[in-house]
């Protein structure tokens, strides 16, 4: 199947980049300020005999590219490390963690897109008319907004004032929380869920609504020029059909690239997000990690972050080439 | 000659509000299209043809609109205006609306061919697709009957394969495989005029002959009359029975084809002819029209081709000439609008020659649109080639 050996060419041409990538976090980790042994010592009494004992179990008092290799060992057997701070092996908290981030920032994503396409395509259709100045307007301030005061100030709008929201935490859909009756089923559960997503989603999917707004109007206008468009004008096809069809479909394309390379930011943006709504993610684990020196759990939560980054690049090329008849699945010339 | 012929425009007169000023793109054309026949509108880029033919398709895009004329298609009307109670202009009540025009005219009645192919089909749908739905959508057929008769319209248009090609997307298609697409589109809708607007001006030489034999031999088999819009006399020659000349939003000759070329009555038509290369005239050298054409915005007083017209005279700054019939072509009027013929009366023998006109002058071509009266300085050296 052509489909899955570009998919598999495309998670092979991803090996060098993850190495690069475990090679700088690795780096960073361990070259930069505090000192682990301390960190694990910590209210405990120092003596040098304690120390080296650590740093013997650790392998802390190898060379570093001999520890490099250590950790890359482990990594190849899905053993990422003890983190010092929980004392508990990385692997299992990344695991626990990965599923919030994922909900977070698939449902800012869906929310943009939802919500960004409609408008962008009437702000195309009604160029220059008061409805696609506002837009302009919106989509500037969405840009510039940052996404933890639009959180705070959600926060204090929905949740504060009018009670309506919650303003902390998540409910997973997929495992009700400890509190919970079960009687009340899963609609009950689903619908708590999304109570508790509505806003960190609305907050971390602000910026990529706007950026991805703006350019679907772009693109529409542009396509809406073409020659095609003409065309079906000549044929009487009627404007709506070529808006939502013949105009549309072409217009798509560069949406894709948009999410595609915005995954960076709006996996950025979830760390910010997950704080200021106390979500327990992989965005709060990473703050944790650097606050408490915590240099496996660090280098663990990057590794995982990257990861994620890579996958999301690819399924935006896989998902290019399925729209755009004219991409082919890597077929080389 | 059949009584009333199957599309009629009056009058014609398409502008464009542009910041600059209005352009007078299409300027008072009148021109008739019969059952069966194929009408060139020939001309240079920029002197109004293809606005003309959108004009007629009721697809002038904004900042363009009809302004004049009339324009009638089987008895119906597309555009006419009339003088209301005000005084001002309105549109006629028997004006089809522009619903109509999208769901009667459009496609099943009128049906164009442009001029890229490589920009018109959707890249994101398959060329199949894309000629089902117009089938669909204007004869009311069922799907699978819509894709039946693509596929027997992609074969009748020289596409081999074509039950494999149909579910092919354009770029797999060359340039010539994409235009026989189109004139699938075109005849598969079956209309009974198609607006070919330069479609063969994109393709190569080779490929250009095999789609003017194609669209002989179709048009002879249904008898689709054609509207065929060319900068290229060649092409003209090759397919069309009568020609109309533009220059500048106006028709200046009006022909049938063996005329047009045998009894020249225009001297634009005349420059054009001699600009191009002729089997049947042997020449050492092609004679370019010398300057550009002025822009539509502006255009010379007088006849607007004095400027750069060998033949100009003083009277030609001032007298406009609209088109008269100038001599008989077997029982078909030859129309040319120049008053050099006797028909105009309007002292051309007695007038001077221009000074300074186009043909001394050479590099200061561009500006002569403006140095109609203020000619060069005689003996200005600047253009100093002299052509006999």
């Amino acid at each position: 199947m052509k489909l899955l050996k570009y998919a598999t060419y495309r998670l092979l041409q991803s090996i060098p980049v993850l190495i690069g990538i475990s090679v700088i976090t690795f780096l960073l980790a361990n070259l930069g300020p505090g000192d682990p042994v301390s960190l694990m010592l910590q209210g405990q009494e120092q003596n040098e005999e304690l120390v080296r004992a650590i740093e013997q179990r650790y392998g802390l008092n190898k060379p570093l590219h001999e520890r490099y290799l250590t950790y890359m060992g482990g990594l190849l057997e899905g053993d990422l490390g003890q983190s010092i701070h929980y004392r508990r092996p990385v692997a299992d908290l990344i695991l626990e963690r990965v599923g919030p981030t994922l909900l977070l920032v698939l449902s800012a994503y869906a929310f943009a897109l939802v919500t960004a396409i409609p408008l962008g395509v009437v702000a195309a259709d009604k160029r220059n008319e008061p409805s696609d100045h506002a837009s302009r307007v919106a989509a500037l301030i969405g840009v510039s907004t940052p996404s933890f005061w639009i959180g705070i100030v959600l926060i204090l709008i929905f949740a504060v004032k009018l009670e309506w929201l919650p303003s902390s935490g998540l409910v997973y859909p997929w495992r009700p929380p400890s509190t919970y009756r079960s009687i009340d089923g899963h609609l009950e559960l689903y619908y708590q869920s999304l109570r508790h997503l509505l806003l960190p989603m609305i907050a971390l999917g602000t910026l990529q609504m706007a950026t991805i707004m703006r350019v679907e109007r772009t693109q529409m206008i542009e396509s809406l020029q073409g020659e095609y468009v003409k065309l079906a004008r000549a044929y009487g096809v009627p404007e709506r059909t070529i808006l939502r069809k013949h105009a549309f479909q072409v217009a798509q394309l560069p949406i894709v690239t948009i999410v595609g390379a915005n995954l960076s930011t709006a996996i950025g943006g979830a760390v910010i997000v997950e704080t200021v709504f106390n979500i327990n993610g992989m965005g709060q684990l990473f703050v944790d990690a650097i606050q408490q020196n915590d240099y496996q759990l660090m280098m663990g939560v990057t590794m995982m972050l990257g990861v994620l980054f890579v996958l999301g690049v690819i399924v935006t090329d896989i998902s290019y080439a399925y729209i755009d008849p004219r991409v082919t699945y890597g077929e080389s010339e | 000659m059949s009584s009333e012929p199957l599309l009629r425009v009056e009058n014609l007169k398409t502008q464009f509000f542009t910041e600059e000023g209005t352009v007078r793109a299409v300027d008072g054309i009148s021109f008739e299209v019969r059952e069966g026949e194929i009408v060139g509108l020939v001309g240079e880029s920029g002197a109004g043809k293809s606005v003309a033919s959108m004009s007629i398709m009721g697809l002038v895009e904004s900042p363009g609109e009809i302004v004049g004329g009339e324009i009638t298609y089987k008895g119906e009307t597309l555009f006419g205006l009339e003088e209301g109670p005000d005084g001002e202009l309105r549109e006629r009540d028997d004006m089809l609306s522009s619903e109509e025009i999208r769901t009667r005219i459009r496609g099943n009645e009128i049906a164009v061919i442009f001029q890229d192919p490589m920009e018109s089909l959707n890249p994101v749908f398959t060329v199949g697709g894309q000629l089902r739905e117009f089938i669909e959508l204007n004869r009311g057929l069922p799907e699978d009957e819509a894709r039946a008769e693509a596929i027997d319209m992609l074969r009748e248009v020289g596409i081999p394969d074509p039950e494999e090609r149909y579910d092919e997307y354009p770029h797999q298609f060359s340039g010539g495989m994409r235009q026989r697409v189109l004139i699938a589109m075109a005849l598969a809708c079956e209309p009974s005029l198609i607006i070919a607007d330069e479609p063969t001006t994109a393709l190569d030489v080779t490929v250009e002959g095999q789609i003017l034999d194609l669209v002989d031999d179709l048009q002879e088999k249904y008898g689709t009359s054609f509207i065929w819009v060319t900068h290229d006399l060649g092409v003209v020659a090759e397919i069309c029975d009568r020609v109309n000349v533009m220059y500048l939003g106006e028709i200046v000759e009006k022909a049938p084809v063996d005329d047009l070329f045998y009894d020249t009555k225009h001297p634009y038509t005349n420059a054009l002819l001699n600009s191009i290369p002729r089997p049947d005239r042997t020449v050492t050298e092609l004679e370019a029209i010398e300057g550009v054409m002025p822009e539509a915005i502006s255009p010379p007083s007088g006849c607007r081709f004095h400027p750069r017209c060998p033949d100009a005279r003083e009277v030609c700054k001032r007298a406009h000439p609209d088109a008269k019939v100038v001599a008989d072509a077997d029982g078909e009027p030859h129309e040319a609008a120049c008053v050099k013929h006797d028909a105009f009366d309007a002292g051309y023998d007695q007038s001077p020659p221009l000074e300074g006109t186009a043909v001394d002058t050479g590099s200061a071509a561009v500006e002569e649109s403006e140095s109609e009266l203020t000619a060069n300085p005689a003996g200005d050296d600047s253009g100093g080639e002299t052509r006999e």
